[in-house]
């Protein structure tokens, strides 16, 4: 983890909390990279926002790891784009990653009380 | 982390053209969709999203193997900027690949010196236990069975101990030609203490030395093998060993000849007599034992037997060795180390020839360097680059110097082959681990010479370079030639230490072979023979043997007279017990046995008296035993006689004086006080047949065997050989060792005059402007000549006076390897610095002839 070559910040998200979104987003379907951006914008009520200087060097170094593949189709308006979609290795990822979060979350919000 | 590899791999080898559109189609689709999105457009999108080129750039480095691409890059580029100065490169391409070959060979000689196995599986614990003797000073005698048994009964440190004596042994049986081996008598108990197992049959048993028990023998493999073709019934045949017919109980496995280069064994027969020191003992020290206390209870035996035996045992002690340096290479292992500082110091000066001509290289390329800076490259990659480089050379420099190594390698082997017994170990060649030592020092020596000039370079600042036009004469330059000066004077210091120790050595050798030995050794064949007791049993045998000798082999064609010694010229001598009538003094008295016609055959003329006749209770002493024992005496006349077991023999006059005859084999110019007992008066078993030949000695030795052959057809003649052979392999290690000192002081002085033309060319053309600006204020071709020659001869005078002391020191080292020379023979040592100054002289003067022909105009033109 942590090994992306990002020059850019992610900002206002937790560092290594992208893989985790991505593969969340991904169990809804197979998406393409500009898809999987909005959706994160949108399902954090604009709060988080996915830059393509993470976003893209996530999608690869996830890819690479083998925990989503890849597929050339047609976007919804007739262009050539690059499908992303969620690998078994893939699933297990999120599940570890997720049970991790939960716990830091839980772990944040006593210490914050 | 597999799956990564494997993607990676993949996206290489089929996707390659793919990949990159790939990478710009993803990108490109979400611009579009976002410029489509966002207020403002595609201006706005492209400023949020950043360099795409950059961004792609990111994204193709995690798919390709980004790193070592980058490292095969600057591999090729450093291969085409060597391949477009191929000047540069085939010279110090030859320069290392010497360095490196002349390394490889000696590491690979040094290896088998060092590595000889003894082939015994603990060879740490194996210990030999010598006598010393606190009279003189002597610390490798031998011991004597009774010591031997008394040792065995009361040391309690040790596993066992075992003892024997090594002699050469006849062969014969009803099938084959004689032949003559080494055979060690062992204590039944030898094997078991160096824990080793017949490969086939029994070992000895303790009712094998028995008086009466039947007599048998061990054979080694190699017997077996080229004597016996691996017979599988070989065990209980019968072979004739010095005339005692002998069981054949078991063969050991291959490679497994201790105590020495065995060839068989027989058991030890016993012995009661205290002085006859002919044993030698080894034992196992135990696992968790230390030698420590293995002395300390040595000691205590050695004083109890001195208290007990004072006549034979006093102040005598144990001196106790790890077997591995008593026997095998180990006495010429400092002449090899010797030998393996010197190549060092010739690769050390190769790589000091090329760290020059690459600082000299370098100034002319800072231009290219600060570009490459200027372009954004950061000085690591720069340095990395240049060590590429550098490596490069030095890999092209090591498969050179493989060859030249394997050539080497053939030039020693063919060097040595001329050794009647040539050790196991010189049977050299380059193997797995020399490979890996030529491939460290290859990669090694290519790091070493190429940092301090890829520092220098990767140091290189923009605004300087390019200010400078390239040419390196701002301070860059003058940092450089400093470190240029410097090495030029460090390999002189070598070469001078090199040049001191090859000059030695050739002074040696010219020493030997022109140091009159005292006889005539042209045209005259030797042999050994070794008269088994069992057939010869009286004197009186032995000398019919030596008269049938005689009458047969002088009735050959082409044979002069013959003669017998117990030790041919350079052969060393015998002792015996004696005493000299004038003093009554027991004393160890050295000296020959020898047939009467041996002085004639050797046309040796007595400077006093005359040579004893056969029969005559006489002998005659040598020059350097006259002069020792009856200093402004008349020695004609005087008498002495030997002690056999402490009796008196017979008086016996001394008749005449012959001038010295060298005999040391080892310390070949060294004189030596010498009697010549005659044969018939002292009849030895081991002789020395010579024969005086009007044909080359060689082509009669087929002949000569055959002629003893019908006097005794069990009876092998061995080492067969004309005199000056026997001489020249005394003489083999001097020569050796003198050819390779001079092959790599040579090779060190080529490479410091190459190291000094560089360091002085480079120099000249770096300051053509001021040479042309001299010129052109009128400054002659005289002035520019004093001007390059003065700049070019500082250096060689610095590393003459720093290395002439320093040679005068490294070669007190050499002392035990030279013959008739000091090691700070003057003559010698003028010779190195003449040498070394016409060296730089050659290296100075192209430079500095070229330096008189630059036209001013031109000169001064240039940039």
């Amino acid at each position: 983890m942590g090994t992306a070559k990002s020059r850019q910040q992610t900002g206002t998200l937790v560092q290594g909390t992208l893989d985790m979104l991505i593969l969340k987003t991904l169990t809804r379907g197979p998406s393409h990279g500009y898809a999987i951006a909005l959706s994160i914008q949108s399902v954090s009520e604009e709060i988080l926002r996915v830059e393509e200087g993470s976003l893209y060097p996530a999608l690869h170094r996830l890819e690479l790891e083998g925990w989503i593949d890849s597929e050339w189709g047609l976007s919804e308006n007739n262009r050539r784009a690059k499908f992303y979609k969620m690998t078994a290795l893939g699933r297990k990822q999120l599940r570890a990653e997720s049970e991790n979060w939960s716990r830091i979350a839980r772990a944040i919000a006593l210490v914050m009380e | 982390m597999i799956i990564r590899f494997l993607k990676k791999v993949r996206a290489l080898l089929f996707h390659r053209r793919q990949l990159e559109q790939d990478l710009e189609d993803e990108l490109l689709f979400h611009l579009q969709m976002k410029s489509e999105a966002v207020r403002g457009g595609s201006a706005e999108a492209r400023r949020s999203f950043g360099n795409p080129t950059a961004f792609e750039e990111v994204l193709r480095d995690m798919w390709t193997f980004a790193s070592l691409e980058s490292w095969w890059k600057d591999l090729r580029y450093a291969v085409r900027s060597l391949a477009a100065a191929p000047g540069f490169s085939v010279v110090a391409i030859a320069a290392i690949g010497l360095g490196i070959g002349a390394d490889t060979a000696m590491f690979t000689i040094i290896k088998g010196a060092f590595s000889w196995d003894l082939g015994l599986d603990h060879v740490d614990r194996i210990v030999s236990i010598l006598t010393a003797d606190a009279a003189t000073h002597a610390s490798d005698l031998g011991s004597s069975y009774p010591d031997f048994r008394d040792f065995r009964n009361q040391a309690k440190s040790l596993e066992g101990i075992a003892a024997y004596q090594f002699e050469p042994a006849n062969v014969s049986d009803s099938k084959r030609l004689p032949e003559r081996f080494w055979c060690a008598r062992i204590s039944s108990n030898g094997f078991r203490v160096s824990e080793q197992k017949p490969v086939l049959g029994r070992d000895f048993v303790d009712s094998d030395e028995a008086p009466g028990a039947t007599p048998v023998v061990v054979l080694s493999h190699r017997v077996w093998l080229e004597r016996y073709g691996q017979d599988p019934a070989i065990l209980g045949k019968v072979v004739r060993v010095d005339e005692i017919p002998r069981v054949i109980i078991a063969v050991m496995p291959p490679n497994r000849r201790f105590p020495e280069d065995t060839d068989l064994w027989t058991p030890l027969p016993a012995s009661e007599k205290r002085d006859d020191r002919r044993l030698m003992m080894f034992a196992r020290v135990p696992a968790n034992g230390n030698l420590a206390t293995v002395r300390a209870e040595a000691d205590t035996i050695s004083r109890s037997l001195a208290a007990q035996y004072p006549g034979t045992n006093k102040g005598l002690s144990a001196s106790i060795r790890p077997i591995a340096e008593i026997t095998g290479a180990y006495a010429i292992r400092p002449v090899f180390a010797i030998l393996f500082t010197a190549v060092g110091f010739v690769l050390l000066i190769a790589c000091a020839d090329v760290a020059n001509m690459l600082l000299a290289r370098g100034v002319g390329r800072t231009r290219e360097m600060s570009i490459r800076v200027a372009i954004g490259a950061g000085k690591a990659r720069i340095l990395r680059q240049l060590l590429i480089e550098s490596v490069v050379l030095s890999a092209a420099g090591g498969v050179l110097g493989g060859f030249l190594a394997v050539g080497g390698l053939r030039w020693f082997d063919a060097g040595t082959a001329a050794l009647a017994a040539k050790p196991s170990w010189m049977h050299l060649t380059l193997d797995r681990e020399a490979f890996w030592y030529l491939a460290g020092i290859s990669i090694f020596t290519g790091i070493l010479f190429g940092l301090a000039p890829a520092l220098r370079l990767a140091g290189t600042s923009v605004q300087a370079a390019m200010k400078d036009g390239g040419h390196g004469t701002t301070g860059g330059g003058r940092v450089s030639m400093r470190l240029a000066n410097g090495l030029v004077v460090f390999q002189m210091i070598l070469c001078i230490v090199l040049l001191a120790g090859a000059g030695l050595m050739i002074r040696s050798a010219s020493k030997l072979y022109t140091t009159p030995i005292g006889v005539n050794p042209a045209n005259v064949l030797t042999a050994r023979v070794n008269l088994p007791t069992a057939k010869y049993r009286e004197p009186a045998d032995l000398i019919e043997f030596q008269r049938s000798a005689k009458a047969k082999l002088e009735a050959l064609p082409g044979v002069g007279s013959e003669a017998a010694a117990s030790n041919p010229p350079l052969g060393r001598w015998e002792t015996f017990d004696g005493e000299l009538q004038s003093d009554a003094v027991a004393r160890r008295i050295d000296g020959i046995v020898a047939t009467s016609n041996y002085f004639p055959l050797f046309e040796v003329k007595p400077a006093l008296g005359r040579i004893f006749t056969d029969d005559e209770a006489a002998v005659v002493v040598n020059e350097s035993f006259a002069a020792k024992y009856w200093t402004n005496e008349v020695p004609i006349g005087k008498h002495l006689r030997l002690l056999k077991d402490h009796a008196p023999q017979e008086w016996l006059t001394v008749t005449g004086v012959i001038p010295d005859i060298l005999q040391d084999a080892r310390n070949q110019l060294s004189r030596h006080a010498l009697v010549y007992l005659p044969f018939a008066q002292l009849p030895q078993r081991q002789m020395v047949i010579l024969a005086r030949t009007r044909v080359p000695p060689s082509t009669l030795a087929q002949a000569a065997r055959a002629e003893i052959q019908k006097i005794d057809q069990n009876l092998p003649l061995y080492e067969v050989r004309p005199l000056e052979n026997r001489i020249d392999e005394g003489r083999l290690s001097t020569k050796l060792f003198g050819a390779m000192c001079t092959v790599f002081a040579g090779i060190a002085l080529a490479l410091a005059a190459i190291g000094l033309y560089a360091v002085i060319a480079h120099s000249v053309s770096m300051r053509s402007q001021e040479i042309g600006l001299r010129m052109a204020m009128g400054g002659t071709g005289a002035d520019i000549l004093r001007l390059v020659f003065t700049q070019g001869m500082r250096p060689l005078l610095i590393g003459l006076l720093i290395g002439v002391p320093l040679a005068l020191l490294a070669m007190r080292a050499l002392t035990s390897a030279l013959a008739g020379v000091s090691p700070g023979d003057p003559l010698t040592f003028v010779l190195v610095v003449l040498v070394l100054a016409v060296a730089g002289a050659l290296g100075c003067a192209i430079p500095a002839i070229r330096a008189t022909r630059v036209d001013p105009a031109v000169a001064l033109r240039t940039d």
